[in-house]
């Protein structure tokens, strides 16, 4: 059964002075807090996070900058190992962070459904199976022999989306995705994310839009510098704004 | 101890199984750093032959080498891969951010890549190192074989340095510049186009502790000289042992860490 559960999760990493005579970068790779003073001065990215999730959840992680969406995204995937706590997911995980990573500008959509096929970890023969389902999903015609380079922004996210979708992972990651692409392949992107939710699936969405929020998810976690602040309903978020 | 050697070999396993990932963008990377040229890769051969010609046109015919141009040939054959290898291999990590931070796959998906990447390089050269050895008129003998061997060691001994490279380039950026220093210092203390004279003397003691002298042997003796390098091999095969130990000690160690250092 495709479930996620997050038991008192913590990332905390030590702020390492690194060995070079160039101005100190103080840029944080995740967001969170800055405690400590010198050697033992570390970024505490997540503390205490704790929630479940089982097939057909939505989950929307909501926050100001910097509160720890994209982190927990990112330890949900796999990309940072929790420091503290334990998550235990159950099901196929795919992520769709960054909508250009793997796509190679010289390539074309083909080819580069090919590469993005091979990060993800498919077969060769899944990857030609699933061929014309990506590209006429995409709605990118002609374009899709084409170098990538030569595609507008929304394009390459409809790629990214057909792609990351098309193999129906039963968890799917997405982060601050969905603003590229003309309305009317939004309400198709709309559809298929409703889809993978009632296939048994869990989706697990960052994002700033509150519609966006209300409309994909049914739960909300909300989020500030690495705390959770609530968890709770769409419909009590709702309504609780509304009060 | 044993945790972290069990962590680097699950990522070089799952890595290694993923070989269709790295050869797959690795071919990708040759081609698009040739896209729109007439030549295409052939580029890489262009280059090595105007290197190697250079050398021996200013360097000319040493007396106390024989067969220099041969000579010249499979030193700087030898040296470009191995400091190509590792002037790119310390900022690996760099280049690669964006996947890292957006990916699972394991770090030795990266090293592979960049290991095939020089590989194929290697192969356009090796075709001109081939055609000046054998103008040259250099006898083709059953010794040639360990020179294969040796050629197999050091791309054996390639994703460790990578792995060392890319760690080290990571976690101390100003090791790039330190690195880039030391390899161009290293074209002139390797014996690529001269060799040991006497016993004595600062030039011998070069020869005698610079590492890159015997994988650069190991490749060229069986060639040139016609003989077996035990010794260099020895050495090559002692030093590729302890490059993999530590290789596998940091990448189990701070592979995990290597994605809040970039």
């Amino acid at each position: 059964m495709v479930s996620i559960r997050a038991e008192n999760l913590g990332l905390a990493y030590r702020v390492r002075q690194k060995l070079t005579l160039a101005a100190r970068d103080r840029r944080m790779v995740t967001g969170g807090r800055i405690e400590g003073e010198g050697r033992s001065r570390h970024v505490t990215a997540l503390e205490d996070v704790s929630f479940h999730l089982s097939a057909g959840d939505r989950l929307g992680l909501v926050g100001p900058n910097g509160a720890g969406k994209t982190t927990l995204l990112k330890v949900l995937y796999g990309i940072y190992e929790p420091t503290a706590g334990r998550v235990e997911i159950n099901g196929r995980v795919d992520a769709l962070f960054n909508i250009n990573l793997g796509f190679r500008r010289e390539a074309t959509g083909r080819r580069n459904i090919v590469l993005r096929g091979l990060i993800n970890g498919w077969s060769q023969e899944e990857i030609e199976t699933r061929m014309e389902e990506i590209i006429e999903f995409s709605e990118l015609g002609d374009f899709i022999d084409l170098p990538f380079k030569a595609y507008s922004q929304g394009m390459a996210a409809r790629l990214a989306f057909s792609v990351a979708t098309t193999l129906e992972p039963e968890i799917l990651l997405m982060d601050e995705w969905i603003g590229a692409g003309d309305p009317s392949f939004q309400e198709k992107a709309r559809e298929r994310m409703a889809t993978l939710a009632e296939k048994a699936g869990i989706i697990v969405l960052a994002s700033h839009n509150p519609a966006l929020i209300e409309k994909t998810c049914n739960k909300v976690l909300e989020l500030e510098k690495g705390h959770v602040k609530a968890l709770r309903s769409v419909e009590d978020r709702v309504r609780s704004k509304s009060d | 101890m044993l945790k972290v050697v069990r962590s680097a070999l699950a990522d070089i396993g799952r890595g290694l199984r993923m070989r269709n990932v790295w050869m797959a963008l690795a071919r990708e990377d040759i081609g698009d750093q040739h896209k729109r040229t007439t030549l295409g890769p052939v580029w890489l051969l262009v280059n090595y032959l105007a290197y190697a010609g250079t050398f021996v046109v200013i360097f000319g015919h040493n007396p106390a080498i024989p067969n220099f141009p041969a000579f010249v040939a499979v030193g700087l054959f030898v040296w470009l891969y191995l400091s190509e290898v590792i002037t790119q291999g310390v900022s690996l990590f760099t280049r690669e951010q964006s996947f890292i931070s957006g990916t699972t796959l394991p770090v030795t998906v990266y090293v592979m890549r960049m290991t095939m990447q020089s590989v194929i390089r290697a192969a356009y050269a090796l075709a001109g190192c081939l055609a000046i050895v054998l103008i040259e008129g250099t006898p083709v003998t059953s010794f040639w074989l360990w020179s294969a061997l040796g050629l197999v060691l050091i791309v054996f001994a390639t994703p460790a340095v990578i792995t060392l490279c890319a760690i080290g380039g990571a976690f101390f950026p100003d090791v790039n510049f330190l690195v880039q220093n030391l390899m161009r210092l290293g074209l002139f203390v390797t014996p690529i186009f001269w060799t040991r004279l006497s016993e004595g003397g600062m030039r011998a003691l070069i020869y005698h502790w610079n590492p890159f002298t015997y994988f650069l042997e190991i490749v060229r003796i069986p060639v040139i000289d016609g003989r077996v390098p035990f010794h260099a091999l020895g050495i090559c095969a002692t030093i590729t042992f302890f490059l993999w130990a530590t290789a596998v000690l940091l990448l189990g160690r701070l592979r995990k860490q290597i994605v809040f250092v970039l």
